[in-house]
């Protein structure tokens, strides 16, 4: 089975306080930032190696992005991946419908049984770039999926609905799927793993290389900020026994209006 | 959800039965030669009312139970032949009491033997009690189930000959008590009450022990070992009934091996001497290797290669790591001390034979009334090969046992078939009764004494 | 891998799993392997885990999440290397670290310890926060960034990220200060030490953090190394010569005891206090040092010392070790190892648990809570224990 896993490097913003905007106010600072693999991403890989492992065939990682990009490419290849691409562009903030674009006419070219991508990421959380790409290029599509078991022409794969509630689908090959997290666990990547990768050969591909030219991607949408939320003063805790809260609770909801 | 595991979680809390793989892959083991066999569910009860619960559900799903103490019996009396419940033991690990006055202890199942050293030495330094020589991960429990015997066998005997009451739990689950805590006095004699043959020797197939009174002895201020050499073995049988005349040893062990190749050949005696005072010290000396000893040693038959003071308790034993391969395995034989010769010389020739580096030992139990003579066998675990010569040698010892008038002591599968084979008939027939009315159903350590086949 | 690749592989079958492993050297009960004292179950003993690696490589039993948390259950504290009586004692945590490299190449292994390297490999931490809050445990402290000072200070992961720890390392400093001892801190440029990694079979990472710090330390001219934790203590002092990097390290309690007994500390003052000092297995059973921080601690008026049962040599691991302390497969139980040790202190009539290690500080005061023990034994660091003797605190 041919497999494409798309993926994106995203920064490590597990502290509250590690983002902040830029002064073009359409992007946050990078520096003293830490970067990574999109978490989603690392699961939709992990998918792809263990269909990889069980039926065969080749793993292809790709990402749109500059040249720092390349370390989540060599993590892709220690991970169990056979080739790597790397679209050069700098679209971390861009119009995911641009980014889709591109991604469909790297696709287009590769042979391509499965299409994996994250259900979403980490920094913008759109959410659409699967979805785009697979109507781009007129394959069936399912988003956030929790379980995945991959046959000779179709994989039989579960989504999470509300309330733990699952729909199961069979769907016939080719077919793009954007996993959601949880539905492995994603092995470790060891920096001896990480070295013997840095010794692969990465593929670089330019806008032109693909027959793209810059005046093709038009945007549909344009960031025009990007912000942080306002500090409130903080929560106010209310002690004592239970009538004495209540009591306390009914005075501030009428102070404040709420009736 | 396999519901006997979820009965037996409800028994002993979750963290305490294990189905995994990798817990059924290591407690399908005895360290020695025997073939593993996996268990069904390992579990580890921390009270006698738990060990009751588990029973009395192995009753009713028919399912068998093997009682596991430090697994070192190297006989296999702990391999799961039929699956089941593998119980370990250990957990149930509490000194209940230590009275100085009578002179006992009485302790859980499940207490090693190092910790009652080290406790007796800390809390109460003026007792002592017969100390096995295993390593110290042997529990008190397996040790008298298994009728061991300990650093103090030439005065007192047998470790099971040491207890003065049993808390058992019967194949049907009811909990029994033997000995004086049986009518609610303390636990300091066993006799005269009906006493406990039922739990000893068995193999663990009547009951699970949960509880001993075990008997304990002055701890003398000082303590060391003489060291003394013969070069004919048939010596050594007359020194052993002349040193337990004195009665004045704690321990009297002959011992001879191939390696290091300098005392290939050679009888050695380790002779335990205890006094409260250099006075007493030296008077014991003096009887034993002036008075007793000293016709060999002026004669030249023997030597005295010395007194050192203080005892390793527990004892430290490298034998498993003799042939860098991981494992050992002997054959323990209750034997007429007269035999002593012939065990040498018989043993070192099936030890040859082998291929496996000789080693005997034998033990004073009692006043001379017995040895415990124990061949042992080493293997390298990874050489296949090495295991069978091991295994095979361990079988032949069996019979020599009984061909030269001895019975074994433990004996795993092969040996306990030698011994059946040759029981009283009314004998037998009795073990089958006892068995039938204590465990129904079968399910006590099934594969082991297995009388009615 | 199979067995035949193992670099054990001669070895790995000697275990007779006679299970001296599982005592201290004094034989008080046999609980003293952590993993064992928290499971009780034989997979959980020394023997037992290198009965299981034999039989994982040799295809007896499959790799499963369960073999490797019992494998990373092992906090490397060494009890068993000492107990071991046979020859091959000393390859004891070898063996059980090059199964869990063999682990950590195939990427297969606990969540919690996967989360730990990539935390380090991001950040140079295992907790994940962010490089450029590493030195942030100086604030208000006027510690001076290393600039060709006598010593470098060296705080590690656990002390500079810990809201505990900080606290013992910001009063390390002031004790130091008060000696106007000259030294120097890496503050954000400090990276982890690697140790931990190393006891968790990351081989190749924790070779990338000695090079870098060995680098590190040499661009800076830094000769001589006090260390607050006993695990960068001991990579320091035993590993990174391997990588050309051969320092004068010190744990802070040997510099502490010099510095008392030369009289640049005054611990006159005092105080009293009935204190028991729990042996950090890294610089105890590992490098052999059970006598500095005592030394230290007994200098001081008015503190009356009392040792647990088991001390120096026979110590119960806090169960912090091999990366514990944030992957805690020992937590969660009475029979936690930091949980029977507060008891065992607690037990003698200690009011003061003494540690000379953040990890075990941070496990012991976890335990002390658990135990409902908080009104009768508080868990000092030396350092603290010697900064209210100079009348510091």
């Amino acid at each position: 089975m041919d497999i494409i896993a798309c993926i994106k490097r995203v920064p490590d913003t597990s502290e509250a306080d590690a983002i902040k905007i830029d002064g073009s106010q359409r992007d946050i600072q990078k520096s003293g930032l830490a970067f990574k693999i999109n978490d989603w991403d690392e699961y939709a890989l992990e998918a792809a190696v263990q269909i990889k492992e069980k039926l065969g065939g080749t793993l292809t990682a790709v990402t749109v992005g500059h040249q720092e990009w390349n370390d989540i490419l060599r993590r892709a290849l220690a991970m169990g991946a056979d080739t790597s691409i790397r679209i050069d562009r700098d679209v971390a903030s861009e119009d995911p419908h641009i980014v889709a674009l591109i991604l469909k006419t790297v696709i287009q070219r590769l042979p391509h049984d499965l299409v994996l991508f994250g259900a979403q990421s980490e920094d913008f959380g759109s959410g659409q770039l699967g979805a785009m790409v697979a109507e781009m290029l007129g394959i069936p599509h399912a988003t956030l999926v929790v379980s995945l078991e991959a046959g000779e022409n179709k994989v039989h794969i579960s989504r999470e609905l509300e309330a733990g509630t699952l729909e199961s689908y069979m769907i016939g090959l080719p077919a793009l799927l954007t996993i959601h997290t949880g539905i492995n666990q994603p092995r470790y990547i060891s920096l001896g793993g990480i070295k013997r990768a840095m010794k692969e050969e990465l593929q670089v591909m330019s806008l032109n290389d693909l027959g793209l030219s810059v005046d093709m991607l038009v945007p549909m949408m344009k960031l025009e900020r990007l912000e942080l939320p306002l500090q409130g003063k903080g929560a106010e805790l209310i002690t004592g026994t239970p009538e004495e809260a209540a009591e306390q609770l009914a005075k501030t909801l009428k102070g404040a209006g709420i009736f | 959800m396999d519901s006997i595991r979820q009965a037996l979680a409800e028994i002993v809390g979750e963290e305490h039965v294990s189905t995994h793989p990798e817990e059924l892959y290591i407690y399908s083991f005895d360290l020695g030669t025997t073939e593993p066999h996996r268990p069904d569910y390992a579990v580890s009860p921390r009270t006698t009312e738990e060990v009751q619960g588990i029973v009395k559900l192995a009753n009713k799903e028919k399912i068998p139970v093997v009682p596991l103490g430090g697994g070192l019996s190297l006989a296999g009396i702990a391999v799961p032949f039929k699956g089941g419940i593998c119980l370990d033991l250990k957990r149930m690990d509490s000194i209940i009491e230590v009275n100085e006055k009578a002179r006992y202890a009485v302790v859980e199942c499940g207490v090693s033997q190092a910790r009652m050293c080290s406790y007796l030495e800390k809390h109460h330094p003026s007792l002592t009690h017969s100390e096995p020589g295993a390593p110290g991960s042997a529990t008190v429990g397996g040790n008298i189930a298994i009728h061991g015997q300990g650093d103090l066998a030439q005065p007192y005997g047998f470790n099971s000959d040491m207890v003065n009451g049993l808390e058992v739990v019967l194949p049907t689950g009811e909990v029994c008590r033997f000995g004086s805590c049986a009518i609610g006095a303390s636990w300091f004699t066993l006799h005269p009450l009906p006493d406990l043959g039922l739990f000893l020797g068995w193999g663990g197939t009547t009951g699970i022990i949960t509880k001993i009174s075990l008997r304990l002895f002055p701890r003398k201020r000082i303590r060391g070992v003489g060291l003394f050499v013969v070069e004919d073995e048939e010596l050594v049988p007359e020194i052993m009934y002349k040193l337990t005349q004195t009665q004045m040893a704690e321990d009297i062990i002959a011992f001879s091996q191939a390696i290091p190749p300098l005392v290939s050949g050679v009888q050695h005696f380790t002779i335990n001497l205890a006094a409260d005072s250099e006075k007493e010290l030296e008077f014991k000396q003096e009887i034993i290797w002036d008075d007793t000893l000293g016709e060999y040693i002026r004669s030249g038959a023997g030597g005295f290669l010395g007194f050192s003071r203080g005892l390793d308790r527990p004892a430290v034993s490298k034998t498993s790591d003799w042939r860098k391969g991981g494992g050992f395995e002997y054959v323990g034989s209750i034997m007429p001390i007269e035999k002593y010769p012939e065990c040498y010389r018989r043993g070192r020739e099936i030890s040859e034979r082998h291929g496996i580096p000789y080693t005997v030992l034998g033990r004073c139990i009692g006043i001379a009334h017995a040895m415990m003579f124990s061949w042992t066998y080493a293997f390298n675990r990874a050489d296949a090969e090495t295991v069978k010569q091991a295994r095979e040698a361990l079988h032949e010892t069996d019979d020599l046992v009984l061909e030269l008038g001895g019975t074994i002591w433990k004996p795993g599968l092969y040996g306990q078939k030698l011994v059946i084979e040759r029981l009283d008939p009314n004998t037998l027939n009795l073990m089958k009764k006892v068995k039938q009315l204590l465990d129904p159903n079968g399910i006590m350590n099934p594969g082991n004494w297995e009388v009615s086949q | 891998m199979t067995l035949l690749d193992y670099k054990y592989a001669d070895t790995i079958h000697r275990c007779f799993r006679c299970g001296y492993c599982k005592f201290p050297v004094n034989w008080m009960d046999v609980n003293n392997c952590p993993a064992y004292a928290r499971f009780r179950m034989e997979t959980y003993s020394c023997g037992g885990r290198l009965w299981l690696i034999r039989a994982w490589l040799s295809g007896e039993i499959d790799w499963s999440n369960h073999l490797a948390e019992i494998l990373y259950s092992c906090t490397a504290c060494k009890n068993c290397e000492v107990k071991c009586p046979l020859r091959f004692n000393v390859d004891i945590l070898n063996m059980i670290i090059a199964a869990k490299s063999e682990m950590v190449e195939s990427g297969r292994i606990p969540s919690s310890v996967k989360e730990f390297l990539e935390n380090i490999q991001r950040q140079g931490n295992p907790y994940g926060h962010s490089r450029v809050k590493r030195g942030e445990w100086m604030e208000g402290t006027e510690i001076e960034p290393y600039q060709g000072h006598d010593l470098l200070y060296y705080v590690g992961c656990v002390g500079s990220y810990d809201d505990r720890a900080q606290e013992v390392a910001r009063m390390l400093g002031k004790v130091l200060q008060k000696a106007r001892v000259s030294f120097g801190v890496l503050g954000n440029d400090e990276n982890c030490d690697g140790n931990e990694v190393s006891k968790l079979g990351e081989e190749t990472l924790f070779e990338m953090l000695v090079e870098e710090n060995v680098a590190q330390f040499k661009k800076l001219g830094i000769q001589k190394v006090v260390t607050l934790s006993p695990h960068s203590y001991n990579a320091m002092k035993n590993d990174y010569p391997r990588f050309n990097g051969s320092f004068d390290v010190m744990h802070y309690t040997q510099l502490l005891k010099s510095l008392i007994s030369d009289g640049r500390l005054d611990v006159s003052a005092g105080f009293d206090a009935v204190v028991t000092y729990h042996d950090p297995c890294f610089l105890g059973r590992w490098n052999n040092e059970y006598e500095a921080a005592r030394n230290v601690i007994t200098a001081i008026p008015g503190i009356q010392l009392i040792e647990m049962e088991r001390n120096r040599d026979s110590t119960l691991c806090c169960g912090g070790g091999g990366g514990n302390f944030y992957i805690d497969l020992l937590g969660g139980s009475e029979r936690s190892p930091a949980r029977i040790r507060a008891r065992e202190a607690h037990a003698i009539g200690a009011r003061i648990l003494a540690v000379a290690c953040p990890n075990c500080l941070t496990m012991f005061e976890d335990a002390v809570k658990a135990e409902g023990l908080e009104e009768e034994l508080v868990v000092r660091d030396v350092s603290e224990i010697v900064a209210e003797a100079c009348g510091i605190m």
